[in-house]
Order: structure tokens, then sequence, then C-alpha cells
């Protein structure tokens, strides 16, 4: 199969992926920051009778607040944290909690304003710590591929699938939280984390290959090794990917409510982690090695230039 | 084979130590105890565990007033930073912490269960003062002379004139240990015992001044005070009333409130309790001294050498010696930036590490200057309760110095350094609610994702041996050892585990069924290629291990510049995911390369391997021709 051939098709279709969640992401909010990130309001519920929590949990997100946070304290219990409640909103809430929970009643033990769970300083914290793994990342691969040719080129390309990954899960919660109102919480770092640990480990497992073709047939072109490589280790990607799907998959179906944006962001993380391996990483070694870009820049700058001589 | 053997051997004994290690919930070897009754014992945090809700408010009171006063927000933020680092270095697991309002905060911490230790390492209100204790201090009287006597008598104190006052804590003492000295007190506490009681009790009658006689009360009440244990201290330094006559050169009378033993064993003071050496004749400004009470060879046993010492109404001369003094210099928690426990190196022993800010390391090098050379001491105090009182060998002007002590153990040591941040707290604190609660994650969804996780593995695991057929058998083997040595791993260390370190957990399980998945890929290649089957597991192995090697270690890097830079920067988070994907992908690695490998060699040596097409994925048509040599076999 000749993947190399259609790798504009790849950059195309990861642009208009990214695109669209780049620009959500650049106005102020672009990603709605969960109460993890903001704080909010806290409430201590005590209703007049037993009530199941994930009851309490349902009536939450059919009042708007699908983010909120349920700890039972006892039967009859409950400590919420959710978005800044304003007076008349959580008044408004505890009729309907009454209304459908608890009919004899709901008692308000407590209603503060909580700070934020996770520091402003603890996301850009992890953030300055991806860069630095990313930094490690590239300098190992360059010594790990220092048998062929241009080894630098793996570890770049590696961090170009990286971003590239990043940015598109990153870009479908901004969409999503524009549109649904999604918001990223602690889960989303954790999750973001683990995507991250997947698409390296997804891209090396094909860089070996075209390392060892490499060795293996030195006099083939690049374009002919990454084809092969890809082809031959096909099996190898769909099988790995279906098996984290099947287990993600059973715990979007079957699991609790709690820990969904987490599988979401690993669900769309292994398919473009999986992807990316092929279609950006494996790509960018093909773009630099025939110096698309180069041509690319030449006829942009010609274009114009021979433009007028033309008419 | 025979090396198959023993590798198998060697992996059979490591699954049967995880398997053991997780079918107990409570281990406990010694001092090692590990387990809970969380679900295999494992210990989990916050997220996925029910814990304790303890609710706290600030007690910031203004020191002239006594009126409450509102923290800042910095001080609350603060404070939080502060209940952070005291719960993480208390090992109590990752806490959730959270400023309620403008002057409460809400500390959740996970599946605590010993809640009293949780509050006493959170602390509560806490003071922390470095005084500059000295020893033995004399000192004049400068209201109590001769003049302000009005008159002196020499009296029989026998028997008492006034009633005893009963100092607490002090009489049992001194009933237990005084061997050396029969004293009317425990001759009267204990009237079945018939002792006659000592026929003379010389005394004096002083009668003050009425503004002399205010100041005495309060010299009486020192003295009383300095014969009494402070909390926290170990040792009693006594003070006492030194009386003298003017004009003459034989050495004062050195009177101690109550009359003193020494507890030869320890060789430390103690009090003898019974009626004080000291009392105010109620109602007037007269007081009463008792001469036999008196220490060092000075007593006066009889009437007779009272009279003579004392008799004929003389000049008096009053001077107070103080067993100690603690100065207050100014330096208190806010000046100490960190306390923490360590081991010096050379010695090994436990001590103390602390380190000033930069005002605190001025006031610490302006005092450790004053005492280094004289026996005087530092005297560190928590909340008015003397925590330890080290002699200071030399000036510190670096701002950093540590403690040691002969007495020093590493659990006391650490629990010392907590309580030095302890008196760090910005603001006071007090608990002003307590109740268990759920995890964030909630019970009832955890416990169904965990049922779905089980389903979802179960999955692969039936797609693996459905697909790779004998490979995938082992494969499905090689992931259930690895999975139960990788919880073993999280319940000994112990990890603490989160959805942070779950999420590893799935990565790292992804990796390992991926390395099983990459190996028989290549198995698969080779045995179409013509190989035989031994052959093409090695081969397998052999062209699967750098893909293997580079992404785990790849991934190692990742977890260890994660790790330290999460550490530096202050992110508990990204430092549990890293440290839980690393002992993951360790484990990851060996299950893959030897287990996997051991199991399909041996299966290769079995009579299962003249059915190639069980080693062969489904489907897989296209296998060329059995190999002659395995058909003759």
């Amino acid at each position: 199969m000749d993947f190399v051939s259609k790798r504009n098709w790849f950059f195309l279709l990861s642009f208009l992926i990214i695109l669209p969640g780049v620009v959500f992401l650049v106005p102020p909010g672009g990603l709605k920051a969960g109460i993890d990130f903001t704080g909010g309001s806290s409430i201590m519920l005590q209703f007049s009778m037993p009530v199941d929590s994930e009851d309490l949990r349902l009536e939450l997100t059919d009042f708007g607040e699908t983010d909120a946070v349920v700890q039972s304290m006892g039967d009859d219990t409950f400590f919420v944290r959710t978005k800044e409640l304003p007076q008349e909103r959580k008044n408004a809430l505890v009729d309907l909690l009454k209304a459908r929970l608890s009919p004899d009643g709901v008692e308000v033990l407590s209603f503060d304003l909580v700070s934020p769970l996770i520091a402003r300083e603890t996301v850009f914290a992890a953030f300055w710590a991806v860069l630095a793994a990313a930094v490690g990342i590239y300098l190992y691969l360059w010594w790990a591929f220092r048998t062929v040719p241009s080894p630098f080129r793996y570890g770049t390309a590696a961090i170009i699938a990286l971003l590239h990954d990043t940015m598109v899960v990153v870009g479908i919660f901004a969409i999503l939280g524009q549109l649904l109102d999604t918001e990223v919480n602690t889960m989303f770092l954790i999750a973001l984390l683990t995507v991250i640990g997947y698409s390296v480990n997804d891209t090396i497992v094909i860089f070996d290959r075209i390392r060892e073709n490499i060795l293996l047939y030195p006099n083939r072109d690049l374009a002919t090794v990454a084809n092969l490589s890809i082809s031959e280790s096909l099996g190898r990607s769909l099988n790995t990917s279906l098996t984290l799907l099947f287990t993600l998959l059973a715990l979007l179906l079957f699991g609790g409510q709690t820990i969904r944006v987490f599988l979401w962001v690993l669900l769309i993380g292994v398919i473009v982690g999986t992807y990316s391996s092929i279609g950006i990483a494996t790509q960018v070694l093909i773009v630099w090695e025939y110096g698309d870009l180069k041509k690319l820049w030449r006829k942009i700058r010609r274009t114009p230039a021979t433009a007028p001589e033309a008419s | 084979m025979r090396r198959h053997i023993r590798t198998l051997v060697v992996i059979a004994v490591l699954t049967a130590t995880a398997v053991l290690t997780l079918a107990f919930q409570t281990i406990k070897l010694g001092n090692f105890e590990r387990g809970g009754d969380t679900i295999l014992g494992l210990t989990l945090g916050l997220d996925l565990q029910g814990g304790i809700d303890l609710r706290y408010k600030a007690a910031l009171k203004d020191p002239n007033t006594g009126e409450s006063i509102p923290p800042t927000k910095d001080q609350m933020t603060a404070l939080l930073k502060t209940i952070e680092r005291r719960v993480d270095s208390g090992g109590l697991g990752r806490p959730n912490i959270q400023i309620l309002g403008e002057d409460r905060l809400l500390v959740q911490l996970p599946g605590v269960s010993d809640p009293e230790r949780a509050k006493s390492i959170i602390g509560e209100t806490a003071r922390l003062e470095w005084k500059h204790r000295t020893f033995n201090v004399d000192r004049d009287l400068a209201g109590i002379s001769g003049d302000n006597v009005l008159s002196v008598d020499v009296v029989d104190l026998q028997p008492p004139t006034t009633s005893t006052i009963e100092l607490p804590g002090v009489t049992d003492t001194a009933a237990a240990t005084s061997t050396a000295t029969s004293t009317p007190a425990t001759a009267a506490s204990t009237p079945s015992v018939l002792e006659e009681p000592p026929t003379e009790l010389p005394g004096m009658l002083i009668e003050f001044t009425e503004e002399a006689a205010v100041e005495f009360v309060e010299v009486v009440e020192r003295l009383a005070e300095s014969i009494r244990l402070a909390p926290g201290a170990t040792a009693l330094y006594p003070g006492y009333l030194s009386i003298g006559v003017e004009g003459e050169t034989s050495t004062p009378l050195r009177v101690p409130y109550f009359e003193l033993g020494i507890f030869a064993e320890i060789g430390q003071i103690v009090p003898l309790g019974g009626d004080p050496n000291i009392q105010r004749v109620e109602g007037t400004n007269s007081f009463t001294v008792s001469l036999a009470g008196a220490v060092g060879g000075g007593a006066i046993a009889d009437m007779a050498a009272a009279e003579e010492r004392f008799g004929g109404s003389p000049v008096l001369t009053f001077r107070e010696e103080l067993g100690k003094v603690d100065e207050d210099v100014g330096l208190t928690g806010d000046d100490l930036a960190r306390a923490y426990a360590g081991q010096r190196s050379g010695t090994g022993l436990p001590i103390i590490n602390v380190e000033f800010n930069s005002e605190g390391t001025r006031k610490f090098a302006e005092l450790t200057s004053r005492i280094a050379g004289t026996p005087d001491v530092l005297a560190i105090f928590l909340d008015d309760e003397e925590l330890l009182a080290p002699g200071v060998s030399q000036a510190i002007r670096g701002g950093a110095a540590f403690i040691e002590g002969r007495d020093f153990t590493f659990e006391r040591v650490r629990d010392i350094s907590l309580l030095l941040e302890s008196g760090r707290l910005p603001v006071p604190i007090e608990l002003i609610r307590e109740r268990d609660v759920d995890a964030i994650l909630g019970a009832d969804s955890l416990a169904r994702s965990v049922a779905a996780g089980l389903v979802g593995l179960g999955l692969v695991l039936l797609f693996m041996v459905v697909y790779y057929r004998a490979p995938g058998v082992v494969a499905a083997v090689a992931l259930v050892i690895y999975a139960s040595l990788v919880l073993a791993v999280f319940k000994l260390f112990p990890v603490t585990l989160e959805l942070s370190g779950v999420a590893a957990a799935i990565l790292s399980i992804g990796m390992a069924v991926d390395a099983n998945i990459l190996i028989f890929e290549r198995m698969k290649e080779e045995l179409r290629a013509g190989r035989t089957l031994l052959s093409s597991i090695n081969i397998g192995f052999n062209r699967a291990w750098p893909a293997i090697r580079d992404s785990n270690v790849s991934t190692l890097i990742t977890c260890a510049i994660l790790f330290w830079f999460a550490d530096t920067l202050d992110a508990s988070i990204v430092q549990g995911f890293a440290f839980t994907l690393a002992i993951g992908v360790s484990l990851s690695m060996f299950s893959a390369i030897t287990v996997s490998r051991t199991l399909l060699r041996i299966l290769a040596a079995t009579r299962l391997s003249r059915r190639l097409g069980l080693f062969v994925p489904a489907g897989a048509g296209d296998l060329p021709k059995q190999q002659p040599q395995l058909g003759a076999v």
C-alpha cells in the first residue's frame, strides 16, 4: 500500500480537524475550565430521607451542573461542589432537589464559595514538565536512531506527532466546551498525559520498523521503506489500538458516570495517536527527506513572480 | 530447557508472592505493615476511596484586645499551602484542601484510619517561639529590702499556721520519691503511720510594708512556679529566695518553695511536697518562712539555732535566685523557613534540620552567638509547651542548623520536625466539623467502572486467545501475572493509587499488551517465512525487542522528567502519574520479555508444538508446508 504519496491528504485531514479546534480555542475561555481549576460553590445538604448519590448526580446534571462533584457523607447528607452559584440559583436547585428527591425537606447545612482545588500553577507546572519530557524523548530518539541517516529527524517527527495529538484532543474539548459546555478538569489533565505517553509509544513502534528496514534494504529510498514499514506494522497497530478501544468502550458503556471525560479523552487519544504515527510522524520524515517544504516555498515565491510575466 | 525451567520457577515464586500479598488484606512483618480494609488492601487516594472531611476555621485574634479579626486572602492561601505540605510529609496521602468562604478551610484526607493522628499532624493553633534560656540568675529585689520590713520574729511553725496550698501533680511525685527525708506532710497524709512529728519547726515571721508585700507575693509565685514541671519540660530548675543579714558575711539562707530532694537515680531535683516553705498569713502583710526547708546545708533544724541566726530583729537582705530565665528574643515560627528530619552524615544518627528565612537567620545568628560558649541553651516552645532545649556549641550565622540528641529516634525527629513546621501556621485554626466522606468519584460509580474495566480486560484477553491462539493464551497468562505483580508492588511500596495512577496503569497494561502483540506479529512473519517454531520464537523476540526497548525507555525517561519537574514545581498529580507509570512500564518489560518468552519456549518444547496452526493467528491460511524436520519428530 502506498501511504506516502497520500501525505498531503493526511496533512489536510489533520488540518481540518485541528483548525476548528484552534478557532474555538483562541477566544478567551475557549477551553472551559472546570471547578477543579476555578473553584465555585460548595453546599452541604441534608435530606430528610436517604438519597442515592447517583440520583443526586443526575438531578444536578439536569439542572445544568454537569461538572458537579458529589460526595456522600452518610445516607442523607451530601457535600456538593458546583460552579459558582448565585443565591437565587442555589435556592432554585434546593427547591428542585426537594421536589424530586426528598419531598419532606432538604436542609442546607452550609453554603460557601470554595477556592480552586488545583492551583493555576499546577497546570503550568504540568505544561513545563511535558515540555521538558519532550526534550528528553527527542534526545533519546536521536541517540536510538543513530544507526540510520539523519537520526535527529525521528525525534522531531515524534514530537510533532505528539503536538498534533495534543492539539486534536484539546481542540475537540474546546469545541465541546463551546457547544455542550463540557468542562476540563483534573481528569482531563491526567488523561492528556496518558495520551501523550501513548502517542510517543505508538510512533516509536513504526519508527523502529523503518529503522530496521533501512538497515535491511540500504538501497531503497525512504518512501519505499516507509510504505513497507507501515504495511508490515499495520496488523500490530490495529490490534493494539483495538484492544485499548475495547477496554475504553466497555468502561464508557458500563462504567460509572464520574470518569466519562477521562475516558473520552483516552478514546480520542488512542485513535488519534494511532493515526498520527502513520499519518503525521512518518509523513514528516518523508517531507523532510524530499524537501517538500522547500519545493512548496519556491512554488509560493515563484507564482507571484511569474504571474506578471505571463500577463 | 533447564534454564527455562529455572526462570519459570522464579516467575512462579514472584507470582505466588504477589498473589499472597494481595490475598491477605493486611500484611504485618515486624515493623512492616501494609494493607487495610480497602480493595485488595491497596492504598487509595481520595478520588477513589472515601476518607475524612475536616473543616477548620481561622482563629486569628488581635493580641491586644483579644477580638477575632478576619484573615487576609494571602494568609488563607499560605495556610492552605502549609497544611498541604504537612499532610504530605506526614504520609497521609494527597489531601484535598480548599478555602471555604473567607475564613474556613476544607481538608479531606483519604481513608485515614487514625483521625486523631491526622488531626494532630494538621495541628491547630500553634505558636512556635525560640528563647534564650539562662540558668541560675541572681537578681536584686529592688522593692524588698530591710527598709520595707516592719518586723522580724523567730517563731516555731509547728503546728502549721495556715492551710496547705495543694499543688496539683507535685505532692504525688513527692510522696513517691521522698525516700530520704520524712516530712510533716507525708506523715500527715498517711495517718495510719503514727510517726512522731518533729517537735520544733523553726521559722521566721516577717512583716512587710503594703507595697513590699505585693512584690513579695510575686516572688513567692515565681518560686512556686519554678518547681512545677512545665508541660514538655524534662528537668526542674527551682528558684530560691536567699535571705541574709545585712553586715554579716555568712552564706545567705536559700529557701525554695518546697523542700527539695534529689532523685538520686536520675540526678533530678524533685520537690518533696508538704507545706510550702513560704506562706502568707491570711489577711496580713506577714509571711512565714520555714528555716528548716532551706537548702545547701543552710537548713536550721531547731529553735535555738534559729534564734542565734535571726533573733533580735536584724536587718534582712533579700535576693531572688531564678533557676532559669527564658528570655524572649522575638524569634518565632514566622522566622523559620523549614524544618525536616534527617540523618547526620557520618554517624547516621537522626537529626532535625532547621532553616531560617533571612530575618530568622539574622535573629538566630545573634541568639546563637550570645549562647555559644556559655552554659545557656536555646529553649523551643510550641504553644508555651517546651519542645526541646538544645545547647549551642558555636554561633550559627548561615541560617541553617541541625539539632541532635542522645535520645532521638527517627520517629521522634520526624514528629518534632512536624511540630516545628506546625509552628509556622500563618494563621491559628480550630476544628469546627469532622465527618466521614465518600470518594470524590463516588463509590457506586467507581464500583461500576471497576466491573466494566474487568469486562474490558476480559475482552482483550479473549481477543488475544481467539486471534493469536496458543501465544494468545501465553499472553493472557503473562498479563494476569503482570497485573498481580503491579498491584502487589503498589501495595507493598505503598503507592497511593489515585485516578492518575489508574490512568498510568491502563497505559502500562496497554503497553504490555502491545509488547506481546509486537512479538507475536513478528513470530507470525517468521513462521510464514518457513522457520521452525523455536527459531521463530527467538527471532520474533529479537526483532520485536528494539521497538519494545525504545518505547519503554522513552516512557521511562518521560516518567523521570515528569516526576522531577512535578516535584520541583509542586504538581503532585503529575508526580503520581509519573511514578505509577514508571513502575508499570518497568514491570511490563519484564512481563513481555521474561514471562511471555519463557512460557512460549516451554510450550514449543511440548507436543503442542507439532500443531503449528496453533501458533499462527486465525485465518492465516498462507502458512507454508510444514518443515520436514518437524514432521519427522
